[in-house]
Parts: structure tokens; C-alpha cells; sequence
């Protein structure tokens, strides 16, 4: 890992977060992705009623701590899924369909960026780069992108809203995973 | 109930923006994220020590005076000095090489105004993630069930990010996590000049995103040791989780 930090840190425009855009069963503004400069922007309208919640007038942080089982003790350890995964998983079923699914080839500044995602049932199965750029970034392409993909198919396995810690993933890769998520209907 | 959700890259990352209004949408709506994403454009512009025409940029080297700065500069500032006191200096801008650098803090700082603007606007739901720092408000409005939840925030585990490690929930406030897998070993302890050692992975959560992210850098380097920070009355009602370097162990409060 302190080889991998070594080199992203000499590039650090292209590194950021995005767990949270493909969180299992949330994915509610699916993109085309096919732009660099803003992407995913979506509106929906749902008439379930609903509760107006409270002006955020107090700056007292409301919060609850959840931790799972393995959390304190295992935080190395593998195979914790959130409890909520297989009832995430049943939902998106109904919905998504089987195959393979590629994005738009993106432009980043450092080359060209190409996601292809493998969907079985519903569930990604597989996230490969068909394009990642070359050149003088390939130490950082070859070390990101199998982190990228493990990410792709993590994000799915919590029920959460979104995700503290930030990500090696790079602007290209999300975009184009984006428009690989819509057409899988994810 | 209106729905919008709105990723736009800006500070070399991505901003994702989740919110829901019952009085707020349509072009209105796009209206107030199109504010949103000028003010985190303007973020940049003023803060960025990759711009050598930033207010930051021309700070370090010594071409303006914090005085003759915007508010937003000078507020940040101060922000950064009630930090470095709280943390008792294991969060320090002023430490970094080439002069002061706030950008440990100016995430969680401007996260925290997005979600605001958004709230001032009439968004009562507002999720703001400004890679990895987020403020949240209001909670979220789960359509399956028709009520408002809080919302449920995961911390990575820094050795598998497959896995998430702690899940808080979280209806207003401010969560963010620091780490040497973030970006790099980008985070150096401000008394020895070396790599931070104190932990693997910092989360504070709290009321004030720009405390939240500042803290999280200063558990990375003062390790267990910023338990005592925590005690002060400033940091009430902050929790912490760390995750230790070695040991497949973490610590919280």
C-alpha cells in the first residue's frame, strides 16, 4: 500500500470517492454519462407522502452508531456483508437484467478510461476496464484499476446512503461505470 | 417528493450531492445545485494550492496578507487556528511544506456549506459527499416505506474496502475519515515532519464538518493520544473511530 500511496500522490487531481454513487439499491439517478464536465443528474418524483423533517436549525449532531458484529475486533478481517445485503440484492432482481454492460469510453487527461461490467441476476458479477490509459501513468493505471473493480463490486454488498473514506477512483472510470449501471438497468 | 441526485467533479474529486424536498424541484431545484456547484467551483478557485492564482496559493508565498483576504479565506483561516488549539497542534496548516495549506479542513468546511445552501433553499433532505467528508441534514426519505430515515453512512475498512467496517446514522451533522490509503501518505505529523503514524484510518463524526475533518487528520497523527482532545468541551458530542496500523484492532469514542 505505501507503494501505491507513493504514486498516487503525484497525481492528485484524478483520485476521488465514489462508493456511494452505486450503493446497492439506490442508485436512483441513473446517468448517460457521457459527459466529463457534470454528469448524473436526475429527478424524480414520488408521491408517497412523507414527513417533513426538521429544519437542520441545531448544530448538534443527531447520530447513532451502528456496529456491526465484526467491526471492533475484525476490522482486517474478511467477509463482514451488512445484514441487509441479500434483501438489497432480492430488489434489484426485479429489475436489472443479465449480461454484460459497457460504459462510454470516457477522456480523463491522462488517457482514455472504458468500463465494462458483468451482471448476473441482477447482481454485478464483473468490472473490467476494456480502455485504461497507457503511457506514463501506467504504474498508477496497472495498481488502480483492479481497485477500482473491487470497489464497483463492493459498493453493492452495503445498504448504506453513502460511504466515509475516500477512494483511489478516478473521475473516468465512475463516469463510464455510470453509463454501464443505466443500461443494466441498475 | 422531489428527488435529486447531482455528482460533479471539482477539487481533483468528485462532489456527490443527495437530496429530497417536498417544496423544492423541478427547474428550481436545478436552480439551487447549479448555486451549489459555483460556490464549490469558487471553493477551488480561492483555495487550491495547485492554482497559483488562489488566495491560498498567494498566501504561501507570501504575496497577501490573510487581511486583505475574502471572508471565506479569512474565516477558514481562523477555523484552521481553532483546530490546531483544539488538537494542540497535531492538526496544523501552518506546518505544512510550502506554507499554509488548509485543505485538511476545507473539505468538511465546504461540505458543510453545500448541505446549507441546500437547507436555506428549502431542501429539507441533504446528503453531501465531498469524497469521503460529508454533511448530512435532515435525513433521507426512504419512497419504499414513505418516511423519513436517518441517514445510514458506512466507514470503509481501510484494509478491504470491500467491506464496510461501522455504519453511523446520522439525521444532522458531519462524518470524515482521513487515512494513508486516502491519497497517498499525503498526511505528515506537523512536530516530527514524517508520515503520520497514528492510526490507519480516522473517523470523527460531529456537528461541524470543517472540526470533523480536522480532527480526523489530527487522530492520524497523535494516534490514542487524541483520545485526551476529545474530552475538551469544544469536541461534546464527537465521536471518534480509528483503526489501528498493526493490530487488526480499532478504538472508538
Amino acid at each position: 500500500m505505501g507503494g501505491l500511496g507513493a504514486v498516487l500522490a503525484i497525481t492528485p487531481p484524478q483520485l476521488g470517492s465514489s462508493e456511494l454513487n452505486i450503493a446497492g439499491g439506490s442508485v436512483i439517478g441513473s446517468s448517460t454519462g457521457t459527459s466529463t464536465t457534470a454528469s448524473a443528474s436526475s429527478t424524480s418524483n414520488t408521491t408517497a407522502a412523507t414527513t417533513s423533517a426538521k429544519p437542520v436549525a441545531t448544530k448538534k449532531a443527531t447520530t447513532k452508531a451502528t456496529t456491526k458484529a465484526t467491526a471492533k475486533a475484525d476490522a482486517g478481517a474478511t467477509a463482514s456483508a451488512a445484514p441487509t445485503a441479500a434483501a438489497t440484492t432480492a430488489a434489484a432482481v426485479a429489475t436489472a437484467k443479465s449480461g454484460t454492460f459497457t460504459g462510454p469510453a470516457i477522456f480523463v487527461n491522462y488517457g482514455t478510461v472504458q468500463v465494462k461490467i458483468t451482471v448476473t441476476n441482477g447482481k454485478i458479477t464483473d468490472a473490467v476496464a476494456v480502455q485504461a490509459p497507457s503511457g506514463r501513468n501506467d504504474r498508477w493505471t496497472n495498481m488502480a484499476l483492479p481497485i477500482l473493480k473491487k470497489q464497483t463490486l463492493a459498493a453493492q454488498s452495503a445498504n448504506i446512503q453513502g460511504a466515509s473514506g475516500a477512494s483511489y477512483t478516478s473521475y473516468g472510470w465512475y463516469t463510464s461505470l455510470q453509463g454501464a449501471l443505466a443500461q443494466a438497468g441498475l | 417528493m422531489n428527488h435529486l441526485r447531482r455528482q460533479f467533479p471539482v477539487w481533483g474529486t468528485i462532489v456527490d450531492v443527495d437530496c429530497y424536498s417536498q417544496s423544492v424541484g423541478g427547474a428550481e431545484l436545478d436552480r439551487v445545485m447549479e448555486l451549489v456547484i459555483a460556490f464549490c467551483e469558487d471553493v477551488d478557485r480561492d483555495f487550491s494550492t495547485y492554482k497559483s492564482d488562489s488566495w491560498v496559493s498567494r498566501l504561501r508565498r507570501g504575496a497577501v496578507a490573510i487581511e486583505d483576504c475574502p471572508d471565506d479565506v479569512r474565516q477558514v483561516w481562523d477555523l484552521s487556528l481553532r483546530a490546531k488549539w483544539l488538537s494542540d497542534g497535531a492538526f496544523d496548516p501552518w506546518a505544512v511544506e510550502g506554507g499554509f495549506d488548509p485543505s485538511g479542513l476545507v473539505k468538511g468546511w465546504a461540505a458543510d456549506k453545500c448541505a446549507d445552501m441546500l437547507v436555506a433553499a428549502g431542501v429539507a433532505h441533504v446528503q453531501v459527499n465531498a469524497a469521503g467528508d460529508l454533511a448530512l441534514r435532515g435525513g433521507w426519505f426512504d419512497s419504499s416505506v414513505g418516511e423519513v430515515k436517518p441517514w445510514s453512512i458506512g466507514v470503509v475498512n481501510p484494509d478491504d474496502r470491500n467491506e464496510v467496517v461501522k455504519v453511523y446514522e446520522i439525521t444532522d451533522g458531519a462524518i470524515a475519515t482521513s487515512g494513508t490509503y486516502e491519497r497517498g501518505a499525503h498526511i505528515s505529523d506537523p512536530h516530527s515532519g514524517m508520515i503520520a503514524i497514528g492510526a490507519k484510518s480516522a473517523t470523527v463524526v460531529g456537528a461541524e464538518g470543517w472540526l470533523c475533518d480536522a480532527m480526523a487528520t489530527a487522530v492520524m497523527v497523535a494516534g490514542d493520544d487524541a483520545a485526551k482532545f476529545f474530552g475538551q468541551s469544544e469536541l461534546a458530542g464527537y465521536q471518534v473511530f480509528a483503526v489501528n496500523r498493526h493490530e487488526q484492532t480499532a478504538w472508538e469514542i
